[in-house]
C-alpha cells in the first residue's frame, strides 16, 4: 500500500534533482565555474549541506559534489529507507536551488521571504531554548478551505510556535488579514520549494545552540528529530514533488500530517482533517508544551496566597467539608485517551448557587505522560491542595473524600466559575510535573449522583492505592531515594527516603522521592541502589552507604536506616519529631516540634534538643524523624521497635493514637498506647521509671541500651 | 619509620576556562589547578583574577567609591576605561543595574547601546550582568548578547531564567556564569542543566553568591571550599572556576556609614570592608574576584601572585 507513496517520493527526488543540476549548469554558463554559491547573511554557506554532508560549497563549481552526492541517495527500489534517503537528497538539492536564486538576487514577491538570515535564527533560537518557542509548525500546499488554514495559522501563533508557510497556503493566509513575519514568528518563504528554508533554519539551530559543526549528519538528525520539535502539516492533494518534500521532513524527524487519505506511517506520516484537529495532533505529535505564562483565570494566583484562609462569612461557595459529598481524584490514562487542557463542568455551577449555598463535588483529573507512572497519582493528586490554595479566593483542606473547597464572595464577583479550578489545576500540573505529564485534562461534576457513583469508584482507587503501600516495603524494592534538599543549611545531611521510613521531615515519602526524580533526573532526589546488605535487622546496605559516603563528601561513612545507637542517620534540622534515650528508662521518648515545653524526661524541650540534634551530625541515641516512621515496621528495629517508647508528648498521642493503637495490636501489645507516659505525668527520669514500672513497660524488661 | 606524606593530592583537575579579550586586550585564563589555595603541593597555571565592576544607573555610590572615581568621568565607557587602566583590572564587570526600574529604567536598547560603547573602549575581557529585574532581564539578556560584538560573559543564569540566558548565550557565542543560592547541590544542578541545553563547560562559571563580611561571607566560604573540593574530588560538574562578586560587601552598613565617628574613616572603612571580604575568597579559593575599588583591584593583584598563592 505504500509501495506508489515510496516511488512517487523517489520520483520528485529526481525531478528536483534534474531542477538543480539544470539550474546550477545555467549558471555556471552564465557566470563560470568560480562563481560565489552563497546564502546572504549565514555563517553555514548551504546549510543543509554543511549539516548533513563535508563537502564545503561556496562556489558553482563546488556544488557539483554535493549534487553528485544527492544522486547517490536516490535509488529506485519504492521501499521506506529508499523514500526517506530521497527525501534527504531533496532536502540537499533544494538547498542548492535555493541558494542558487538567492545568490543571483531573484527573491520572491512579498510577502514571501525565502531564506531567513542567521540574525533572525539566532534571536528566536534563544526563545527555543528558552521554550517560550515551544515548537515548530510548517504549513504547506493549499487548503481547500482558506480560513482553515488561517485559524491554524492563528492557533499556532497562540501556542508560542515558530510558523512557516509555503506554496499556495501563504496567500490564501495573507489574504485573511493574519499578521506574519518576524515579530509575529510566522514566516511565509514562498513557493513550495522554499520550504527548504524551514529545514535550513533547523538545521542551523543544531549548529549554533546544538554545538555541532560541519558534516555531523548523525548528531543532527538526532538534534533534529529530539530538540527542534517541529512537524508539517501539508494541505491539499500531493504530487511527486511535495512528497519528495515529506520524506525530507521525515528524514528530519519531522511528523507529516496530511489532509489527503494517505496511509499511516506511525510517528512519520498520518492523515488528519485539516483545522483544530490537525492543529492538536501536530503539538500532540511533537509533545510541544505551551509555556504557560499566566494562569488565566479572574482571581490572582500564586503562592503568596497560600496561607490564605476564607472564613464562614467571606463564602460565596462550598463543596465538601461535611456539608456536600465530595471527593478528589488523579488517575492516569494512555496519552491517546488524553485531551488537553479539556475542562467540562458537568452539572449547576457556582452561579446557580446563593450566597452561603453549597454543592457537591467530584473533581476528576486525568493525566497522561509518556514517563507517567501509575505510582504517581497520588503524588499528583496531593498537589491539588496547594494548586488550589494559590488562587486568591480558593481554599482547599484535606484530601481525597474528605476535600472541602471554600470560593470567596470576592473570587465570584470577580467571576469565578469551576472551570477556572480545572484551569488553575491544568496549568500547574503541566508546570509542576513537566517531565511526566503532557496532558491534562480535568472534569468537575457537581451533580449529587454523578458525585456518589464517583466517588464509589475513587474509594476502590484509593483502596488499591492504600493496598499498593502497604506492599511498597523496604525488602520489595530494589533502590530506595535520596533526598538532599536541606542541604544547604546542613551540608552533610542526607536523607535516605525508603517505603518503610519517610524523609524526617515528614513531607517526602518513597514515591514522592521517584516522582521527584522522574521530574528532575538532576534534583535533590536521586535513585539509592541498595547494593549488598550487611545487616537487614539494623538496616546496613553498601548502596546506601557508598551513596551517603560520596553525598556527605566524606563526612558521614554511612548509616543503620533502622537503628538509633549505632551510626543513625544524620538529622538535618526540620524533622518532625526527635526521638531522645532515657537511659533511666531504657527507653526513648519522643517529642514534636509544636511541644513548647522545657520539660520531658531528658531534661530538654524541642528546641534546645534540636540545638543539640541537627546540622548533619550523626548523634547516636538522639535522632530526628517523621511522625509516620513511629508506625513504621521498621521503627527502631534495631532496638527492638516501638515498644521502646517510652513518653510521648499528649499532642502525638492524641495525632497518632488510633494509628499507634493498631500497629501496637499488630505487634501483640494492644495496651502499649497507655503505657506510655507523656507530660502530664512524668517530666523527670525518676518519675517516668516509677510510672513504667507500675505500668509494666515492656521496655524495662528489654535488653539494656546502654 | 616511615612517615606518611601529608601531601593531598586529588584526581580532579578543576577546569580551565578562558574569558577572551578584544582587539589590543589580554584574554585571561583561571582554573586549572589540581590543589587547594594556599598550598605548597599540585599544580596551579593560573592565578586568580581581578576584576572591576562599572555599574549603569542612578544609585547613590558608597563615600569611598564616590571619592575612588572622582573625576574619573561618569560615561560608562570613559569611566571603565579609566578605571581599568588605572587599576590594573584584568577583565571588566559591567552591570546594567540602570536598566532596573527603581535604578533609572533604561530602556533595553540603551543597555545593549552601553555595552557596545564599552566593549569598544575597553579591550580586556568582559562580563556582562543584568539588572536583577525578571522581567527586565528577559529582554536584556537577548539584546545584549547580540550588542555584544566579541564573546563575553553573561552574568547570571539561575534556576529560573537559565534556559534564556543560555540561549542568549549560545546565539552569539558567549559563555554564563551560573549563579547559585549559597547551595552546593543547586550550584552542581545549574552546571547540569546548562550542559544539557548544550553549554559547553568551558564556558561557565560559577558564582556561589557572596556574602559580605559579617553578611554572610562565613557561608560563602564554605560553600566555595566545598565546592572546590568536591571538584578536585572528581565531580566534574563542579570542577569550574569560581567567581566571587564583593558587591555585597559594599552594602555592609560599616562600609557606607560616615556618622560612626568611633568606626574611622569611612572613605578607608569602605575599601577595606571589600579588601577584607576579597582575602576571604581568595583563601576559600576563588579564581575570580570582582571589586568595585580600584585600589582593591592593585592590592589583590599585587598578591595573587606571590608565591604561596
Ligand atoms: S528533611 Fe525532608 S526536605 Fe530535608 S533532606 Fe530530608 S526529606 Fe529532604
Amino acid at each position: 500500500m505504500t509501495e506508489p507513496l515510496f516511488a512517487s517520493c523517489i520520483r520528485g527526488a529526481r525531478a528536483v534533482l534534474a531542477l538543480a543540476r539544470d539550474s546550477l549548469s545555467d549558471a555556471i554558463a552564465r557566470r563560470g565555474p568560480e562563481g560565489s554559491l552563497a546564502y546572504p547573511g549565514t555563517a553555514y554557506e548551504i546549510p543543509v549541506v554543511f549539516g548533513l554532508t563535508d563537502l564545503e560549497v561556496t562556489t558553482l563549481r563546488g556544488a557539483e559534489p554535493a549534487l553528485s552526492l544527492a544522486e547517490g541517495m536516490i535509488r529506485d527500489r519504492p521501499t521506506a529507507e529508499n523514500a526517506l534517503d530521497a527525501g534527504a537528497a531533496t532536502l540537499l538539492c533544494a538547498d542548492i536551488l535555493e541558494a542558487l536564486g538567492h545568490a543571483e538576487g531573484r527573491t520572491y514577491p512579498a510577502p514571501c521571504v525565502g531564506f531567513v538570515p542567521d540574525s533572525v535564527l539566532r534571536k528566536l533560537g534563544i526563545f527555543m531554548v528558552d521554550g517560550s518557542v515551544p515548537g515548530v509548525a510548517v504549513v504547506v500546499g493549499r487548503a481547500s478551505d482558506p480560513a482553515v488554514a488561517a485559524s491554524m495559522v492563528r492557533d499556532f501563533q497562540e501556542v508560542g510556535l515558530l510558523v512557516f508557510l509555503a506554496g499556495d497556503v501563504v496567500g490564501q493566509v495573507e489574504a485573511s488579514g493574519i499578521k506574519m513575519g518576524e515579530d509575529f514568528r510566522t514566516f511565509p518563504l514562498g513557493p513550495l520549494p522554499a520550504v527548504v528554508h524551514a529545514v535550513n533554519f533547523a538545521v542551523r539551530a543544531g549548529l549554533t545552540f546544538g554545538g555541532l559543526g560541519r558534516g555531523q549528519a548523525e548528531p543532527m538528525l538526532s538534534y533534529l528529530a529530539t530538540r527542534v520539535k517541529a512537524f508539517v502539516c501539508a494541505l491539499g492533494p500531493l504530487d511527486d514533488l511535495s512528497l519528495a518534500i515529506a520524506a525530507g521532513a521525515m528524514k528530519a524527524g519531522f511528523p507529516v500530517l496530511s489532509d489527503q487519505a494517505v496511509p499511516a506511517i506511525p510517528g512519520a506520516l498520518l492523515s488528519c482533517p485539516p483545522g483544530e484537529e490537525m492543529v492538536r495532533a501536530g503539538i500532540e505529535a511533537r509533545g510541544i508544551k505551551a509555556k504557560i505564562v499566566k494562569v488565566p483565570v479572574p482571581i490572582a494566583f500564586g503562592p503568596s496566597y497560600e496561607g490564605e484562609r476564607i472564613r464562614k462569612a467571606d463564602t460565596y461557595a462550598e463543596f465538601g467539608g461535611g456539608r456536600t459529598v465530595a471527593y478528589e481524584l488523579v488517575t492516569s490514562a494512555p496519552l491517546s485517551e488524553v485531551r488537553d487542557r479539556e475542562i467540562r463542568v458537568v452539572g449547576p455551577d457556582i452561579p446557580d448557587l446563593e450566597k452561603g449555598g453549597a454543592l457537591p463535588l467530584g473533581l476528576v483529573v486525568t493525566v497522561a505522560g509518556a514517563r507517567m507512572q501509575k505510582d504517581f497519582e497520588s503524588v499528583l493528586e496531593r498537589r491539588i491542595h496547594r494548586i488550589v490554595n494559590f488562587g486568591e479566593g480558593t481554599m482547599h483542606v484535606a484530601q481525597r473524600d474528605t476535600t472541602w473547597i471554600r470560593i470567596s464572595d470576592e473570587a465570584v464577583a470577580r467571576g469565578f466559575r469551576l472551570a477556572d479550578l480545572g484551569t488553575m489545576i491544568h496549568a500547574k500540573m503541566l508546570s509542576d510535573f513537566e517531565n511526566i505529564v503532557d496532558r491534562v485534562a480535568v472534569t468537575i461534576h457537581t451533580r449529587e449522583e454523578d458525585v456518589r457513583a464517583g466517588l464509589a469508584g475513587a474509594r476502590t482507587v484509593y483502596a488499591e492505592r492504600d493496598a499498593r503501600a502497604r506492599t511498597l516495603t523496604d525488602d520489595a524494592v530494589g533502590e530506595f531515594y535520596s533526598c538532599t534538599l536541606c542541604q544547604s543549611f546542613a551540608p552533610n545531611h542526607v536523607c535516605i527516603v525508603t517505603p518503610e521510613r519517610l524523609g524526617l521531615c515528614g513531607a517526602i515519602n518513597w514515591l514522592d522521592g521517584k516522582a521527584g526524580y522522574e521530574i528532575t533526573p538532576t534534583g535533590p532526589n536521586q535513585p539509592v541502589p541498595k547494593g549488598d546488605e550487611r545487616d537487614p535487622v539494623k538496616g546496613a546496605w553498601e548502596g546506601v552507604n557508598a551513596f551517603v559516603r560520596e553525598h556527605s563528601r566524606n563526612t558521614v561513612p554511612g548509616f543503620n536506616l533502622y537503628s538509633i545507637m549505632e551510626a543513625p542517620m544524620t538529622s538535618c534540622g526540620c524533622f518532625e519529631c526527635i526521638l531522645a534515650l532515657v537511659p533511666e528508662a531504657n527507653g526513648f521518648m519522643v517529642v514534636n516540634r509544636e511541644y513548647a515545653g522545657a520539660e520531658t524526661p531528658c531534661g530538654m524541650g524541642f528546641s534546645t534538643l534540636a540545638g543539640s540534634v541537627g546540622g548533619g551530625v550523626q548523634t547516636p541515641g538522639f535522632m530526628g524523624v517523621g511522625k509516620q516512621y513511629l508506625l513504621s515496621r521498621k521503627f527502631l528495629a534495631a532496638e527492638g521497635g516501638l515498644p521502646r517508647i517510652v513518653w510521648m508528648t499528649k499532642e502525638m498521642k492524641e495525632q497518632l493514637g488510633p494509628a499507634l493503637a493498631k500497629r501496637a495490636g499488630e505487634i501483640g501489645m494492644p495496651d502499649l498506647l497507655d503505657k506510655i507516659a507523656d507530660e502530664t505525668i512524668a517530666v523527670t527520669p525518676e518519675r517516668l521509671r516509677e510510672y513504667l514500672e507500675k505500668a509494666g513497660h515492656p521496655a524495662l524488661s528489654m535488653k539494656p541500651l546502654v | 619509620m616511615t612517615v606518611a606524606n601529608p601531601q593531598q593530592t586529588f584526581p580532579g583537575r578543576i577546569m580551565e576556562v578562558t574569558l577572551p579579550a578584544g582587539e589590543g586586550g589580554r584574554s585571561v585564563s583561571v582554573g586549572g589547578q589540581t590543589a587547594l589555595p594556599l598550598l605548597p603541593e599540585g599544580e596551579r597555571p593560573n592565578a586568580a583574577a581581578i576584576g572591576i565592576e562599572i555599574r549603569t544607573g542612578d544609585e547613590d555610590l558608597p563615600p569611598s567609591l564616590s571619592h575612588a572615581f572622582g573625576g574619573k568621568g561618569t560615561d560608562p565607557a570613559v569611566l571603565a576605561g579609566n578605571l581599568v587602566e588605572e587599576s590594573g583590572a584584568q577583565f571588566l564587570f559591567l552591570s546594567l543595574a540602570g536598566c532596573h526600574p527603581d535604578l533609572g529604567g533604561h530602556a533595553v536598547s540603551r543597555g545593549a547601546g552601553i555595552v557596545r560603547d564599552v566593549l569598544q573602549a575597553v579591550p580586556c575581557p568582559a562580563i556582562v550582568g543584568g539588572c536583577g529585574e525578571e522581567e527586565t532581564d528577559a529582554l536584556l539578556f537577548p539584546a545584549v548578547a547580540e550588542a555584544a560584538q566579541r564573546p563575553v560573559f553573561l552574568s547570571y543564569a539561575d534556576e529560573k531564567n537559565y534556559r534564556l540566558v543560555a540561549g542568549a548565550a549560545l546565539a552569539y557565542g558567549h559563555g554564563v556564569v551560573a549563579w547559585s543560592p549559597i547551595d552546593i547541590n543547586m550550584a552542581k544542578q545549574a552546571n547540569l542543566l546548562l550542559g544539557d541545553i548544550g553549554v559547553p563547560p568551558h564556558r561557565v562559571l560559577i558564582d556561589p553568591l557572596t556574602g559580605g563580611l559579617g553578611y554572610g561571607l562565613e557561608y560563602t566560604y564554605s560553600i566555595v571550599e566545598r565546592i572546590r573540593l568536591a571538584g578536585l574530588s572528581g565531580d566534574a560538574a563542579l570542577a569550574r572556576p569560581i567567581l566571587c562578586h564583593l558587591g555585597d560587601s559594599w552594602k555592609a552598613r560599616e562600609a557606607l556609614d560616615s556618622a560612626e565617628e568611633s568606626w574611622g574613616d569611612v572613605i578607608a572603612r569602605g575599601r577595606r570592608w571589600e579588601e577584607a571580604t576579597a582575602w576571604a575568597c581568595l583563601a576559600a579559593g576563588a579564581d575570580l574576584l570582582v571589586c568595585r575599588h580600584p585600589d582593591n583591584v592593585r592590592t589583590l593583584r599585587g598578591m595573587v601572585g606571590a608565591p604561596w598563592r
